[in-house]
């Protein structure tokens, strides 16, 4: 009797992405013929359960394109790039870079912007938890030395920068009843973040997003401010500022 | 081959048991309707890897129920059955999550689920034999070492097997076991999908299981398939209600071990909680059943090997 | 310099008091709701943890993929580009 082949994860593993090969050597059925759709169920497991985690990740994708054009897109991100780690949350990572070179969505020039912004508020579901700074506080403040102050932001505040309306486009698809008509004639850059358990995404103010990437770096308000006007002719302080406290995105302002 | 030190030292160690009664994968969507109603659910299980992150609302659900019921974490990324050495940043994530909800039980899979550093998000199958006997071994010594705790290493659902193996499933557990000192977690579900997919009987397998070492059962519904030759398939998809065969099978393993903690599992096309708690109290009825006064614990240790 | 800095230090600390009494009545004026501040977005999902692990196989078959994926039945149609209408375009296998 021939010696049993080893069992080769690598060769099982390829078999399992590609459905062109054939199952690896070495299996055993009930049957002697080889076992296509006892190995179908792997195949089925492992590219069914990946796209479900990217249509969780990505629900807002999946409704501007439909079940059926998501997954099959999904499909192919899957091929191509497997989680990295088993925290499946995780996963996605790359998605919307995956889906700024996909040809068959390129008509919708917003949907990477969109996935950026879903994945953005999977990140800060999952963030280190802090306490925002309370506003108590903020009006103890010594105003007049703002300006060299720096911001510390709560760990899962992240900005999303697009050409496209994407907060309106996010908030128009979350709801259950059916989207409303929306016309592409501004940008909106989202300011994401998650002052308690529940995940927020903002509609910056014009220049919100040099404001906050500023802050962000260590900037002062000084500076994060003169930064802004300089990229937006119509960049609003106080609007930016509102937003700042509105938002809780802060967790200190270090006078 | 009695690997003496550490396994000892682990199995003096053990924790306090999850209680034998019924308890309930939990998932998110379910949160509120527990809150509310406070169930009277023996226990609750989760996946290791979903409470990974750093902070927010997985911790903040988990947290809470912690603190109102017993609880048991599922890991299913350690690789245990892999060909390569165990994630060595996945296992001190794992080591960190159980020192933070000290739950009753850790328990895995007989398994793998990584290649090289992709996660493949599925249990897949190995062949048993001396190789793979040995990864698997020295894999629970070293979750053990690094947790400090006895494990549950689960019997899984298989599709298809090795021309390669020379050990039943029920022999290379029980070298597992002894080898290690780890404990076992019994699938029933998967137990009788094995047993369909590969033709054997499940009664025979549940008579020549371990049960002694058996700390939980794990019970959920399958989905039903066809291979080439038009044999039947049974998938286990936890997308059912628990099948009237594995609730039989189920009373025949509490025959034997006696009344111990049992999960419903349900994954996929999660039904609303009262539904879910429908289950969880038919298996918590059996149980009380078993609890009854004159009911010996562990009666028949079968000889092992007799199938699979 | 001065004068200058004097007059951007003043316009910052204007501008903060401006934004702080503007999120102070907001917060006043939305008391009685459960999120204080009026421009949250709350969506259906947003404080749902995302994609988890399983430890079931899948029912479903899609491991292949079919040949073609020809789908107009998203949202998408209902966004309007200066272009017009996004539409998508078939995915070949």
């Amino acid at each position: 009797m021939a010696p049993s082949p080893e069992f080769d994860q690598e060769e099982f593993v390829r078999a399992l992405l590609d459905p062109d090969l054939p199952p690896p050597a070495g299996l055993k059925a009930t049957h002697d013929l080889p076992p296509l759709r006892r190995f179908a169920v792997y195949r089925n497991n492992v590219v069914v359960g990946l796209i479900d985690a990217l249509a969780e990740r990505f629900p807002v994708c999946l409704r501007l394109v439909g079940e059926e054009f998501f997954r099959a897109m999904a499909l192919r991100h899957v091929r191509r790039s497997l989680p990295r780690t088993p925290l499946l949350f995780e996963y996605g990572e790359d998605f919307a870079e995956f889906v700024a070179g996909f040809e068959p969505a390129r008509s919708l020039p917003y949907l990477p912007d969109v996935a950026s912004l879903e994945y953005a508020m999977g990140r800060a579901c999952h963030a280190v938890d802090a306490t925002p700074l309370p506003l108590d506080l903020v009006r103890s403040l010594p105003l007049e030395r703002l300006e060299a102050a720096t911001a510390s932001f709560h760990p899962s505040t992240q900005v999303v920068p697009s050409d496209y309306p994407i907060v309106s486009i996010w908030r128009a698809n979350m709801a259950t009843d059916p989207p409303r008509s929306l016309t592409l004639d501004h940008a909106e850059d989202a300011l994401v973040v998650r002052p308690r358990l529940d995940v927020e995404a903002h509609a910056l103010p014009s220049g919100g997003s040099a404001f906050i990437e500023t802050l962000m770096g260590g900037g002062a308000f000084g500076e994060a401010a003169s930064a802004a006007s300089r990229r937006a002719k119509d960049f609003d302080l106080t609007a930016n500022l509102r937003m700042l406290l509105a938002s809780e995105a802060l967790t200190a302002i270090n006078i | 081959m009695w690997a003496p030190s550490a396994s000892e030292r682990i199995c003096e160690r053990r924790n306090p048991a999850l209680p034998a009664r019924a308890g309930v994968g939990f998932k998110d969507a379910h949160f509120t309707a527990i809150e509310e109603s406070a169930p009277a659910v023996g226990f609750f299980e989760v996946h290791a890897e979903n409470f990974m992150g750093a902070g927010g609302p997985p911790h903040a659900r988990l947290t809470r129920l912690r603190r109102d019921y017993p609880l048991s974490i599922h890991g299913v990324g350690l690789s245990i059955g892999g060909a390569q050495a165990l994630d060595r940043a996945h296992l001190g994530r794992v080591k960190s999550l159980v020192e933070r909800y000290e739950p009753a039980v850790f328990s895995e899979h007989l398994a793998w689920s990584t290649r090289a550093t992709s996660f493949l998000n599925d249990l897949l199958p190995l062949p048993y034999n001396e190789t793979t006997l040995k990864r698997v071994v020295a894999h629970v010594d070293e979750v053990q070492e690094a947790l400090g705790r006895r494990i549950l290493l689960e019997n899984p659902a298989t599709y298809l097997r090795f021309e390669s193996s020379i050990y039943s499933e029920i022999d290379f557990l029980g070298e597992v076991v002894h080898r290690t000192g780890c404990g076992l977690l019994l699938d029933v579900n998967n137990t009788y999908v094995c047993a369909v997919n590969h033709g054997f009987v499940a009664e025979d397998y549940i008579d020549a299981f371990q049960m002694r070492q058996v700390e939980e059962i794990h019970l959920a519904g399958y989905a039903e398939d066809m291979d080439e030759v038009r044999g039947r398939l049974r998938i286990d998809a936890h997308c059912a209600p628990v099948s009237v065969a594995v609730w039989r099978l189920y009373e025949r393993a509490l025959s034997r071990r006696g009344s111990v903690a049992t999960l419903i599992e349900w994954d996929n096309d999660v039904p609303a909680w009262p539904i879910l708690m429908a289950e969880a109290m038919r298996a918590e009825n059996l149980l009380e059943r078993r609890r009854l006064p004159g009911d010996d614990d562990l009666r028949s240790e079968a000889p092992h090997g007799a199938v699979a | 310099m001065f004068e200058k800095k004097l007059g951007s230090a003043f316009m910052i600390a204007g501008a903060f008091a401006a934004a702080l009494a503007s999120v102070e009545t907001a917060k006043a004026e939305n008391a009685d709701q459960e999120k204080c501040y009026g421009v949250a977005l709350k969506g259906k999902n947003d404080c749902a943890a995302g994609p988890g692990t399983t430890c079931a196989g899948s029912a479903s078959k899609n491991y292949q993929g079919s040949a073609w994926k020809y789908v107009a039945k998203g949202t998408c149609t209902a966004i309007v580009t200066p272009k017009g209408k996004g539409s998508l375009e078939p995915i070949a296998n």
